[in-house]
């Protein structure tokens, strides 16, 4: 009986995380063009949530791979995936809160080696994989993006520089819907399916899923599609306005060169099988668009701040995930620890959006203006 | 300790990434210098300079659209 409710309540989490996953990680497909007036901003959230959703069902192939080569998958329990969850969803809403990207990905990769490393000590983690899977990506996602979109900017004004603006200009919004939509199928594809994983994961420890490559159930597809398009659809506009308009002030020429630079950078990476964070190379290729046009156009303190919330994703999360995982066996095995922490986690959520919400809307922002 | 990474993908990619930015960059940008040009020339009433330019836009947007192709496929075909 525990143990089912156990499972129900690391369903809800994962589902959760989802959302959160989603308003977090809108601002990458969509920042730019909603910056450069590319598309409306109800628009740009609703293409973004309907293609996440499409997305989702694109492939299943990654499901069930998260973490995997990082922790050692015999000491997954459905504790240690609830208190990985709880690591990741705390740390989305703290960057959330101070409208900094962050990797969603990194952050659930954070809590579940966390909570086994909680679990099981030092031997639960493959440091080798931690190196191969987050360290390097983290590091080479936003170089690569960064040069690639710079490059990308002084290609684009070699070419366009003596015509006129007017046609220029709307040419290029076109441009970033096209590259807006690429990014949030690829983004469906690549997120939902984590929480697929996750789901499966628990259904597997639980013992309601057998075999060495389990499929996820429909429902679990159903659900997930539908919790990371929701969450997309509530737009995180503090990170929208951070990436679209604060990092630097672009035209549609370096929207496009940053939007399209990032996701050539991470569809070329997926096809070496080389995966890099959506995130780090979005984010990367915001700031080679505007630092090649003019350094002094980049805010590099902010661009400093967010690569503190990068470095920080991993300890912090895992510091949350093991946390979590230590107060849940407080309570014993049963359901009681995780049912305590979820109700605790839910009190910490609606404290942070209503002190959101005093300090002007937090969901339904309206565009951030250039 | 980094003998595990594939140094091989890593290379590949630093060289492959930039250069499909710049295939799509060019691209577009072929596109867009194109249709504007084409339509400047044929406001000019220069024929020959307007079908030069379509065809440069039509390349590009074929370019494009074959960019835009090769990424579905990779999404679609990933393990």
């Amino acid at each position: 009986m525990d143990s089912d409710i156990i499972l129900v309540i690391v369903v809800v989490t994962a589902l959760a995380f989802d959302f959160t996953n989603g308003f977090h990680d809108t601002a990458n497909a969509i920042a730019t063009s909603i910056s450069t007036r590319a598309l409306a901003p109800r628009t740009a959230v609703t293409l973004a949530s309907i293609l996440n959703f499409v997305g989702a069902f694109i492939s299943l192939q990654v499901a069930a791979t998260i973490a995997s080569g990082i922790v050692d998958a015999d000491l997954i329990t459905t504790t240690v995936i609830f208190a990985g969850l709880i690591g990741a969803i705390f740390w989305n809403l703290v960057t959330w809160y101070f409208g900094l990207p962050s990797s969603s990905s990194h952050a659930l990769i954070g809590g579940v080696v966390g909570a086994a490393f909680a679990a099981a000590g030092s031997d639960a983690i493959l440091t080798q994989g931690l190196i191969d899977k987050v360290v390097v990506p983290a590091v080479v996602a936003p170089i690569v993006a960064f040069l690639g979109a710079g490059g990308a900017i002084l290609i684009t004004y070699r070419m366009i520089g003596r015509l006129r603006p007017g046609h220029v200009n709307r040419s290029y919004r076109v441009g970033q819907i096209a590259s807006a939509s690429l990014l949030s199928l690829s983004h469906g594809t690549n997120d939902a399916q984590k929480t697929m994983g996750i789901i499966t994961l628990a259904l597997v420890a639980h013992g309601s899923l057998t075999g060495e490559h389990p499929t996820p159930p429909t429902w679990v597809v159903v659900s997930s599609a539908t919790a990371i398009a929701l969450g997309t659809y509530s737009g995180g506009w503090r990170i929208i306005r951070t990436m679209g308009s604060r990092i630097i002030k672009m035209d549609p020429a370096q929207g496009f060169a940053a939007q399209t630079g990032g996701s050539a950078v991470l569809l070329t990476a997926a096809h070496l099988g080389f995966p890099l964070s959506t995130t780090h190379s979005i984010t990367g290729a915001v700031l080679g668009a505007g630092a090649a046009k003019r350094l002094s156009a980049v805010r590099w303190g902010l661009a400093g701040n967010i690569v503190v919330a990068w470095i920080l994703t991993l300890p912090a999360a895992a510091a949350v995930g093991a946390v979590t995982y230590g107060l849940s066996t407080l309570f014993g095995d049963g359901a009681l620890g995780p049912l305590l922490i979820s109700v605790g986690l839910l009190t910490l959520m609606g404290l942070m959006f209503g002190l959101r919400v005093r300090r002007g809307p937090a969901l339904t922002a309206p565009a951030p203006e250039t | 300790m980094i003998a595990t990474i594939d140094t091989d993908a890593l290379l590949e990619l630093m060289w492959a990434a930039p250069l499909a930015v710049a295939t799509v960059t060019i691209a577009y940008g072929m596109l867009v210098n194109g249709t504007v040009r084409a339509l400047e020339a044929r406001r000019d009433r220069r024929t020959l300079a307007a079908g030069g330019f379509a065809v440069l836009a039509v390349l590009g947007a074929a370019l494009f659209a074959a960019a835009i192709v090769f990424g579905l496929v990779v999404m679609v075909s990933k393990d």
